[in-house]
């Protein structure tokens, strides 16, 4: 083919204040065809695109736009050349509209919203979305929140579609759809990049693939010429094997830790329950998944277990003690551990030194205190007993926490909850964003402490870790569990179903 | 680096004024040393502003925003200056200073407290509901000067002189200084402790830089909102106690006007840190003192130093921004030097 | 009576050219911490302006606006593009234009052995209409910068919610970045924001100084730059909320005047003075932020 591809990036490098993000990355897009842009998580796969769609600019290199060098320096450069991208945070005006978030930057003047309500509909309707123009995008579900990202693109007839981890956020079902919606959009001779980190969904999706390990290129293939090996082989350099479950048959005999009965939490404001009528039991030396596409209620169930919110009905019970009414503090004290998913805003005061975070939950101890003063030096030791057990790359007990990768910053937490949480740890999103690498350690800290007898709930939307860890698994739909499984009774279709509200009742 | 900056600046504006900047300053700053009297003011004007600036910096810790110093203070002098009248003569002068310290400290604890519990309660905007304190605290002051405090002789709107038993020791003789100067500078290094030293200290600064995780780490920044406006609060006041009984000696309708904004900039200078308040003041207490005199003598208005304080406050902040843009474009020469091996 | 209401639509008129202004700013995710500041200057500017013309109040007015623009645009240059933390900013200008005003006008004017006074606005009667019985002197018969708000809050409410640019400004208060993917340039928009309450703040202040007092000391503004940002809150960031706003406070103090005045001794007048003060607290109780732009406070800072 003699026609220049559509994009082209030639020798694209970007750093930001502490880190490569790309170096010398050169990759083409052709028009009806969709491009996998595969790599683990800080690889630079969504860099390299935010530069393409003017959110970043870039230190050296060129993009050309069928085939003639095109300065892009804004958003508004990129979506008048007839690219469009969704991030994996929407970029969405939650208290507005979803005509007025489609709308937002292209019109004129005065407008007439029920207008614009009218061409939206007619625009959700010819490509089978389901969405109400007049909706406000918070009391929307994730899934239907990325259509109207989706919706904003095609309304801008965009020629370029770039998808950054859309599957994050979709059940297995919701996902084949979104796939099908892509073929569509290339045989209709569009464009599509696919920004993924999951093997099985590049071979599933994929016309090209283009591998990026940090920062670089290190591969460019077609699908036919490869295999998910290879690629794995290309991304981290070594074969990636799901990790398999070990069956534990013990579990059961022993006693249970942790028990919820019939908890509710109700939100005063909006008058619904965040999670309602929940009840399951975790064994010592047991670890319970839970599965379920975010927003479902996880946030809240962590918040019921940790004593951050109080339930507005039912128990929990602490080996066999009821502490419904304690406080998070209280509950601390009595060894409950928590790694929340949102980690810089629940999990570590980023502005803060390492020692103060491992200080974090301790400070209405003793054991640190002397002559009414904290004593640092001890802190200091400690934390640095920490930094060397967890291989956390850090400059020692004095760095500042947000100076430390997401991975490593993971890490830290975990070393705090390990040692807090003596009878049981929750582990909301624990590998999240997370490098290979970092994703491992979490993976083998999560069983060690399985061994030691602790009572262990792990909730994660990555099935492969749910089913690689779990000895039980739950899944949460709008706030309640549909069901308990041993982990050999499910498999991804079934649970697939159960992350979408149906229940054997319903099929 | 900064403050110079923004003393160069307020220069530049006296040179476009037809005066000579250079002298200007050279009296300013000569007339400081002249007699140990003048010398000696300097550190009196730093008192008040020492605890109204730790007032506004230890709320500041807890990112919150306490500009009630002004009323807070207030409170404190009325509290103080009604405590001595009523108490003098009666008992022991030292007996009768305890008492009124201790009384300013807990009317403007509960003063300042009141902002920090409907914070927490309500989430009332803190920074409103202090800075509206401070207008209903100087109306209550201007009333009760017309009314119960006002003087024997019924002129003016002002208290009767204290009693000299209940005035704060002169340290220096022949000066104004007194004891309320060593109790502001070891305030401010007991608050210093208090914040980056103690367990309590800690978790207010937790709060401030990050409520989310420590609230997840049980602490309960409510009842920290409260004891960190009622810190606050006590220490605007303890600073009115000591101009009261220290300087005055008596209450006076619309004195002290801007010990409160002053403190607030100078907290801003010393970025929060207790210790660098002392500093402060004290630079402030010099540019207030020299500022009087070179008005005196040379008839430039003595005005100019608020005006020094503003711009040098514009340019610590955009001190800030330059350190800030350094330091990134340092690290990405790095990185592109580590790159290009 | 009919005075009452009258002088709370007079009392009002500063307070709703800030507020409409913090609105719009506060809509765009910037506070404008230093209202105070931006009020006294143009207080300050406009009586000067006015008295060395021998009393042209237009002049007065048109230099209060610039005095007004330029002092918000250095705070909005430090807030919007050195992303710098907007409370502490705004006390440093705040500051600066305390210290710029009374050293200036102590430089321009010495200690002035009689006060200087400048004639201030006078209320312009409209024919015919502030005839009609009880809302006629009420409303139609204010001094000019009131009729030109009578415009000035209905375009204000239109163009906050029936435009793209309103659309816009409430976008980038609430997610900055979905403004900036869509192609607004949204440091350049919430600076335009901020000098827009520059012009305001500018009248709003000059009409104490040179629409009412028909003088200037450093005290004329009172605190009360601060309750017109106050009633931006308090109006929940809606034109018409503060239009309601204002005239709650502008009755607030006109009946303190009118106490002062009339001589009452039944309350301490002080209680009347503060009155405006401590509504502002009740009420900033009362209200729990309901519709607080999500991004209000916070610099938009890109990665790249």
């Amino acid at each position: 083919m003699s026609a220049p591809p559509f994009v082209e990036l030639r020798h694209i490098s970007k750093y930001f204040a502490k880190v490569i993000a790309n170096q010398d990355v050169s990759l083409q897009i052709r028009k009806g065809e969709v491009l996998a842009l595969l790599g683990e998580n800080g690889a630079g796969k969504s860099t390299i695109m935010k530069v393409l769609y003017g959110l970043y600019k870039a230190e050296e290199g060129q993009i050309l736009i069928d085939g003639e060098e095109k300065v892009i320096h804004t958003p508004k450069d990129a979506m008048k050349l007839g690219i469009a991208m969704i991030q994996q945070h929407f970029a969405l005006v939650q208290a507005h509209t979803v005509t007025e978030n489609i709308i937002l930057g292209l019109v004129h003047g005065r407008f007439d919203i029920t207008h614009y309500d009218k061409i939206v509909a007619e625009l959700a309707a010819s490509h089978g979305f389901d969405v109400d123009p007049t909706a406000v995008v918070s009391e929307l579900p994730v899934g239907v929140q990325q259509k109207v990202e989706i919706l904003k693109a095609l309304y801008q007839n965009a020629q370029l579609l770039i998808m950054d981890e859309p599957t994050a956020v979709l059940t297995p079902q919701e996902s084949d759809v979104l796939m099908n919606f892509v073929h569509q959009n290339t045989r209709a001779g569009k464009a599509v990049v696919f920004i993924t980190h999951k093997l099985r969904e590049v071979m599933e999706v994929a016309d090209h693939i283009v591998v990026m390990r940090a920062g670089k290129v290190v591969g460019d293939l077609r699908k036919e010429e490869t295999n998910e090996i290879e690629l794995s082989k290309l991304m981290v350099g070594r074969e990636i094997h799901d990790r398999t479950y070990v069956e534990d048959a013990v579990f059961e005999s022993q006693p249970v830790g942790l028990a919820l009965q019939n908890v509710s939490i109700r939100d005063p404001k909006e008058n619904i329950f965040r999670i309602k009528n929940i009840s399951f039991q975790v064994h010592k030396g047991e670890i319970l998944g839970i599965a379920g596409v975010s927003g479902n209620g996880q946030s809240s169930l962590c918040d019921a277990i940790s004593g951050y919110r109080r339930l507005t009905e039912g128990k929990i019970l602490l080996n066999g003690q009821d502490i419904t009414e304690q406080t998070a503090r209280e509950r601390i004290e009595r060894g409950i551990g928590y790694v929340p998913s949102d980690r810089q805003r629940f999990g570590l005061i980023l502005s803060m030194k390492l020692t103060e975070n491992m200080f974090l939950k301790s400070s209405f101890e003793d054991t640190w205190v002397k002559h009414a003063l904290i004593d640092r030096k001890r802190l200091d030791a400690y934390t640095a007993e920490k930094i060397r057990a967890y291989a956390v790359k850090a400059t020692g007990p004095d760095a500042v926490a947000r100076s430390l990768s997401g991975g490593n910053q993971q890490k830290v937490i975990l070393a705090r909850e390990v040692d807090r949480g003596s009878e049981v740890i929750i582990f909301d999103q624990p590998t999240r964003g997370l490098d290979l690498g970092a994703i491992e350690h979490v993976h083998r800290t999560i069983l060690d402490e399985k061994k030691k007898g602790k009572a262990i709930v792990m909730i994660s939307t990555e099935l492969s870790e749910i089913f690689g860890l779990s000895d039980r698994i739950a899944v949460i739909y709008k706030g309640e569990i549909l069901g308990i499984y041993r982990n050999h009774d499910l498999d991804t279709h079934k649970i697939g179903l159960l992350m979408a509200g149906y229940t054997a009742e319903t099929r | 680096m900064a403050v110079l900056a923004g003393l160069t600046v307020s220069g530049l504006l006296l040179l476009f004024l037809g005066e000579n900047p250079l002298a200007a300053m050279g009296t300013l700053f000569g007339s400081l040393f002249r007699d140990s009297y003048t010398f000696a003011d300097v550190f009196v004007k730093a008192t008040p502003l020492m605890f109204t600036a730790l007032a506004f910096a230890f709320t500041f810790q807890a990112n919150l925003f306490n500009i009630g110093a002004q009323g807070q203070f207030y409170i404190g002098a009325m509290t103080a200056v009604g405590c001595s009248l009523l108490l003098q003569g009666k008992m022991p002068g030292l007996l009768v200073l305890v008492i009124s310290a201790v009384l300013t400290i807990l009317f403007g604890g509960l003063w300042g407290g009141l902002v920090g519990w409907l914070k927490a309660r309500f989430n009332a905007n803190e920074f409103l509901v202090s800075m509206m304190s401070t207008y209903v605290a100087l109306n209550l002051m201007n009333y009760l000067l017309r009314t119960f405090l006002m003087e024997a002789k019924g002129e003016y709107p002002q208290t009767d002189a204290l009693d000299s038993a209940v005035w704060l020791q002169t340290i220096i003789p022949g000066t104004r200084l007194h004891t309320g100067f060593i109790l502001a500078v070891l305030s401010c290094i007991g608050i210093w402790v208090l914040l980056y030293k103690t367990p309590l200290g800690f978790r207010i600064r937790a709060v401030g830089q990050g409520k989310d995780a420590a609230e997840m780490a049980g602490i309960n920044y409510k009842t920290l909102y409260v004891v960190a406006f009622f810190v606050s609060g006590a220490l605007a006041a303890f600073g009115g106690f000591t101009e009261v009984n220290g300087v005055q000696h008596m209450l006076v309708q619309g004195f002290n006007p801007d010990v409160g904004v002053a403190g607030i900039g100078i907290a801003i200078l010393a970025n929060g840190n207790p210790i660098g308040i002392i500093f402060a003041a004290i630079l402030f207490g010099a540019l207030k003192v020299g500022g009087t005199i070179m008005g005196q003598l040379s008839g430039i208005p003595s005005s100019i130093t608020e005006l020094m304080l503003g711009s040098v406050m514009v340019f610590v902040i955009l001190a800030y921004y330059v350190r800030e843009k350094l330091e990134d474009r340092r690290e990405k020469t790095r990185l592109k030097k580590a790159v290009s091996v | 009576m009919i005075e009452l209401l009258s002088r709370t639509f007079m009392m009002g008129t500063p307070l709703l050219y800030g507020s409409l202004s913090e609105v719009y700013a506060e809509r765009s995710g910037v506070m404008n911490t230093a209202i105070e500041g931006i009020f006294l200057m143009g207080a300050w500017a406009g009586f000067v302006a006015a008295y060395q013309t021998n009393g042209n109040l237009a002049i007065g007015l048109l230099a209060a606006m610039v005095a007004g623009i330029v002092t918000a645009a250095l705070y909005g240059w430090i807030c919007v593009y050195l992303k710098q933390h907007q409370i502490v900013t705004g006390v440093a200008i705040n500051l600066l234009a305390l210290g710029f005003c009374s050293f200036f006008q102590r430089v321009i004017f010495g200690v002035p052995v009689t006060p200087l006074i400048v004639q201030p606005l006078q209320p312009i009667a409209i024919p015919f209409l502030s005839e009609i019985p009880v809302i006629g002197p009420i409303l139609f018969n204010q001094n000019i910068l009131t009729y030109l708000l009578f415009v000035l809050v209905p375009i204000a409410n239109f163009v906050l919610f029936k435009t793209s640019l309103g659309l816009s400004i409430r976008s980038i208060g609430e997610n900055p970045e979905a403004g900036d993917v869509a192609g607004i340039r949204v440091d350049r928009l919430r600076f335009l924001t901020i000098l827009f309450a520059g012009v305001m703040c500018g009248i709003g202040g000059a009409f104490y100084s040179i629409g009412y007092l028909g003088m200037f000391t450093v005290t004329i503004i009172g605190g009360r730059g601060w309750i017109a940002f106050a009633i931006c809150f308090l109006g929940n960031w809606k034109p018409l909320g503060v239009l309601a706003g204002t005239l709650v406070f502008g009755l607030a103090e006109a009946v303190a005047i009118y106490m002062q005045s009339s001589g009452t001794s039944l309350f301490p007048n002080e209680l009347f003075i503060a009155m405006p003060y401590i509504l502002t607290i009740v009420l900033t109780v009362a209200r729990r932020s309901f519709n607080v732009p999500a991004s209000l406070g916070v610099p938009y800072r890109k990665e790249g």
